[in-house]
Formats: structure tokens, sequence, C-alpha cells
């Protein structure tokens, strides 16, 4: 039995980042019980760590994003292949990339949606993510599809880019919609 | 190369959680018992593969570390493997390379697995920040802000797949979840022993589509253990060792993306044919007795079938509405229960994998016996969109003349070459 309640879940609150009202709840019987000695004891318990984390070679990608609305791709100056994800060196022939700026239409190869999601979505769902082939890319890059419905999924649907009017230098910044323009407007 | 036997096996009960043990209790219990299953002491084991998976489901990194002073290990040669959910067949690949290289007689490979001592506040459950801990092993800068999940990464490939071949179909899928439950029920360690019909699984809730519910395996806690040996040692500890006599282990391009058929478990058809090359296996359909594949999810299975050679391209639905894959059928599937039926502990759910198929070749399965299982296949698939896939074959091998009298089991390290 927790000795001084308030204290306790005030620092625990502290602690873990939550709500002392939601921890009251989740520890209910050790805070107003009287668990046996050898009960298993839970605690509140926290991992976490900041980042100021650098994309290397691959900067301007994001940069381009988030400062000009524009997608590119990396293409091997070897074999010619344009990747998306970009990165800057081809694993085939382990040449260099250079950037090519590619296209705002895309076609749905596969997709799936999410009706049970992880803590940090877990207030979004349903959504989609899909595997799309963008104009001018020879790989398939991962993203959301925003649509007005969600059954209207499909493969082979073409999509186009839009992106987010605030954006922040990373993935969240644009997603796809319908070619033809039937979309929630996110 | 040493013949590798697997002489013991323990196992903890998979469960939802494990509220009394911490990761390194449940790993101390699976390696006493397959210690006792093998009848020997913890100073003869050799050295330690350990089987972990994610270091945010323990709230540890180097879990090992403390595991092997915890069950009395210290100074013996150890490593961890961390394949996602290949780990604890990946672990057992590495474990067999220690006694194959001749190196050592007797490695134990130990998996285990914590997950929801993760919990979600707001909404007052574990799976969604268990989901959370997960999606860190999606690529950080690429999938994981797309909310990608363990389901939605397997759900691309088999969407693909449905799209190319009009199967696996949605009842399909709904009996292998019949049949995997099913099977659980006759296993005293699984976590969702249970009767369904197909119109359960197709009514029960949409998670990621097309997957609901009951196509879903659990998330798991519970560690389990193997005791492997090599062909000296294991002939004077028994008269009936189950043999591992091929192995794979393939990892696919990161991203699925980048593959060059998307519809296809590569990793897998890589995996298994050099386990097959190994076991000298030509015909798998016919050759195999049965097979304990890795069946996170229903479809997973079914596309398993076909990248296993157990039937070709867009036929896997067929083995499973034929009846071929159970326990009735030519080749039963997850006689265990798989993940579906005894659930997901994800270091060790391929270490308790390899240690049915080691009791069903031996005949000691008891209810969930094959008849006459004498070769079996254990598939461990791991990372995203199934990047990795661990493949072994476990084999019984009727003896040739009389096996040593005298026991023989030493932890030492055998003479160099
Ligand atoms: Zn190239």
């Amino acid at each position: 039995m927790i000795k001084d309640r308030e204290k306790w879940l005030e620092h625990a609150s502290q602690k873990i980042k939550v709500p002392q009202e939601l921890i009251a709840k989740a520890f209910k019987d050790e805070i107003d019980g009287t668990p046996a000695m050898d009960a298993p004891l839970e605690i509140p318990d926290i991992m976490d760590i900041t980042y100021k984390y650098s994309y290397g070679g691959i900067s301007r990608f994001f940069r381009e994003l988030r400062d000009n609305r524009r997608l590119y791709g990396s293409k091997c100056t070897h074999c010619g292949k344009v990747w998306l994800p970009p990165r800057i060196n081809c694993n085939e022939c382990y040449a260099p990339t250079e950037w090519v700026e590619l296209g705002e239409t895309a076609e749905v190869v596969t997709y799936t949606v999410v009706y049970y999601g992880t803590s940090t979505f877990y207030d979004r769902v349903p959504y989609v993510c899909a595997f799309v082939k963008v104009e001018g890319a020879d790989t398939l890059i991962m993203q959301n599809i925003f649509l007005k419905d969600i059954k209207m999924a499909k493969v082979g649907m073409k999509v186009k880019i839009q992106f987010k009017e605030q954006r922040n230098g990373d993935m969240g910044d644009f997603w796809y919609v319908p070619a033809d323009g039937v979309y929630d407007n996110v | 190369m040493d013949k590798v036997a697997i002489v013991g096996f323990g196992t903890t009960p998979f469960r939802a959680r494990w509220i009394e043990k911490t990761y390194y209790e449940l790993a101390y219990d699976a390696a006493k018992l397959a210690l006792e299953d093998a009848g020997i002491d913890r100073k003869e084991v050799g050295g330690v593969v350990y089987g972990i998976y994610n270091e945010l489901f323990e709230r540890q990194f180097m879990p090992d570390v403390y595991i092997h002073n915890y069950i009395g290990m210290g100074l013996k040669p150890s490593v961890r493997v961390a394949t996602g959910g290949a780990t604890g067949g990946a672990a057992v690949f590495v474990g067999w390379t220690w006694i194959a290289s001749g190196l050592y007689d007797i490695v134990m490979v130990l998996g285990v697995e914590k997950a929801t001592d993760n919990y979600n506040y707001a909404v007052g459950h574990s799976t969604p920040e268990t989901l959370k801990a997960i999606l860190f092993s999606g690529d950080m800068t690429f999938e994981n802000p797309s909310g990608l999940t363990a389901a939605a990464s397997y759900a691309l490939p088999l969407i693909a797949h449905i799209d190319r071949y009009g199967s696996p179909t949605e009842k399909q899928m709904a009996m292998v979840a019949v049949k995997n439950h099913k099977n659980a029920m006759n296993n005293p360690n699984a976590q969702s022993p249970k009767l369904l019909s197909v119109d359960d699984v197709l009514g029960s809730k949409m998670i990621t589509y097309p997957f609901k519910f009951y196509d879903n395996c659990l998330y798991s806690e519970g560690a389990s253990a193997v005791v492997l040996a090599s062909e000296r040692v294991a002939r004077s500890l028994s008269d009936n060792p189950a043999w591992i006599t091929g192995v794979g282990l393939s990892l696919d391009k990161a991203f699925a993306g980048e593959r060059d058929d998307i519809t296809v478990f590569t990793s897998s058809l890589h995996a298994g044919r050099d386990a097959y090359r190994m076991a000298s296996i030509k015909s798998p359909a016919r050759e195999l007795d049965f097979a304990e594949l890795h069946d996170a999810f229903t479809g997973a299975e079914i596309l398993s079938y076909e990248a296993f050679d157990l039937c070709g391209p867009g036929q896997g639905g067929r083995l499973i509405e034929d009846g071929v894959v159970e326990m009735t059928g030519a080749l039963p599937v997850n006689p265990s229960g798989g993940l579906i039926g005894c659930g997901h502990a994800v270091g060790a759910t391929g270490v308790m994998q390899t240690g049915e198929a080691a009791l069903q070749v031996q005949g000691r399965a008891g209810k969930r016996q094959v008849k006459n299982a004498r070769t079996g296949l254990v598939q461990s698939i791991g990372g995203p969109a199934t990047a990795w896939t661990a493949a072994l074959i476990v084999q019984r091998i009727e003896k040739t003349g009389a096996g040593t009298k005298k026991r023989i089991a030493s932890g030492r390290r055998r003479k160099g070459p």
C-alpha cells in the first residue's frame, strides 16, 4: 500500500509524463488496496531519449520537401536506376548517385488499411499505408493515401502528391490523394 | 561439419502476461526445463546463444548479459541474436554453427521475451504501446512516420498477392485461424486454444485489412530453450535425438519497395532452398511430414506454403481448403498451434517451434503428435515485410549400429583444428 498517495502520484506523473488521474486508475489496487507482500509489484516507468538527428548525405531530399515542395529521387551515375527512398550511392554498382526531381503522380502497387494503430497513431485510424510507384522512380516508397472513403483504396489506383501546409522536414510533409481529386482536404 | 542434434527442450507456457516473472526469471525456468530434459548439468553446457528481440519490451538493453549470470553460465561464451520475429529461429541457426564447426559439444539456445510490461495509460491497455515499441524496428526515417504496424507490414505483400492471384481468400485465411486455434487445444503451453468457426473469424473485428482479430497472433510473454549437441555427445545422451539436418538464413532488401516481386516471401524461398539442399530434400511436399511455420498472420502461413515449395505460386489457399495442412492431412502445418494458437513470445517463438519439431520426430508430442513424423520444417520470419527467414529441417534418423555406452557431456571447448 502506497503511503503518501498524492506525493507518489505527483512523482509518477512527472517521471512518465502521464496525467495523475490515468496513473491512479492503472494503479488502483496498489494505491487503495493491500496487496500481499509477495504479490507482483508494478511501477510506472518510461524510456525516452531526445535527438538532434542528422540526415547526412540525403539532407537535400528533406530540404527540398520542406522548403520547395519538391520530391527528389537519386539516380545512379552508373546504371541509371532512380532510387526512392533516395540514397547517395548505388548498392548494385557501388557508384555515386545524383539528385533528380520526380513527378507529382504515382500508382498504388499495394496497400493496407490500419484499423488498430500504435499509441502514436491510435487516434488516426483507419488510415491507408501503401507502396506507391512515383513517376520517374524505379523503386516503390511507403506513404499514406488520404481518401474520402477508406474503401476506395485499391491496387492500381492513380494518386498525386499533396504537401502539408506546415512542413517540418520529415516524411509527414507529404502524402498522396486520388489523382482525380476526390479526397478529404486534410 | 559435425552433425547437430537437439537433445533437450524446455518451455514456459506462453501467456498474455507473466506478471509474476521478469525476463531473466522466465529464462531461468526454460533453461532448467531444457537441462532436465537433456539430462545434463548447467556446467556441461559449452556456451549459450540468446534470442531476444526488443529492448523496449524488456526495459533493458543487452538483456542477455543479465540472463547469462542469472542462469549460472558466467564466463561461458555467449552471444545474442536479434532478428525481429525470426530471432528464435536465427538463434538456433547460430547455435547450430557453434556445434557444426566442431567448436563446442553442447550449446544451449535460449529465447525469451516480455511484451506487455509496455502500457498505454490513456487507452488502459498494453497493445498500442507494444505496437509502438515494435514500430521502432521499421525504418525510422522513411517508414515509421507512416504509422506502419507489424500486421500492415505483412498485409502489404499479401494484398499484392491477392490482387495477382485472387488468393488467399478471406475464407481460406479464416480456415487457417480455425485450424491453428484448434491445434493449440492439444498444447498445454498455448495461449489461445479455441474452437472457432470460419464465421467467428470472418465476423471478428477488423485489425489491419484484410486481417480480422482471429487472423492475428497475440503478443505473448514466455521463454523457450533447446539444448544442441554434437553427434558423439548426442548419441551418449539419447537413443533417439532429433537431428537438425538442414539450415538456411536469408535477409531480403529492407525496403520492400525495392524488391523484385513484392508478392513473394523471398527470404523464405531462399532460406528454404538452402535448408532443403543441405538436408537432401528434393520434393518437400512429399518428403516433409509436418511443418511449424511462422503464422504471425493467417495469410503469412498461406504465402509460406508457396515460398517453401509446398505448392505452386498462387496455390497456397488450396492446401488449407483441401485439408492437406490439417492434423488429419498429408502435411500438417503447425501441430503446436503455431503463433496464432500458442502466442508469439518473439525471441522464444522460433526456439519453441524448433523444440516442438524435435518432440514430433522423437514421438514425444503427446496429443498433438503427427503420426510417423520423421521430417519437419521450421520457419521463423522477422523484420519489415518478412525481410528475415530462418529455416531448419528437423529429422529422425534411424540408428545404425549401437551407440556408445559411455556418457560424454562436457562443456569444455573442443580441441582446435
Ligand atoms: Zn547503379
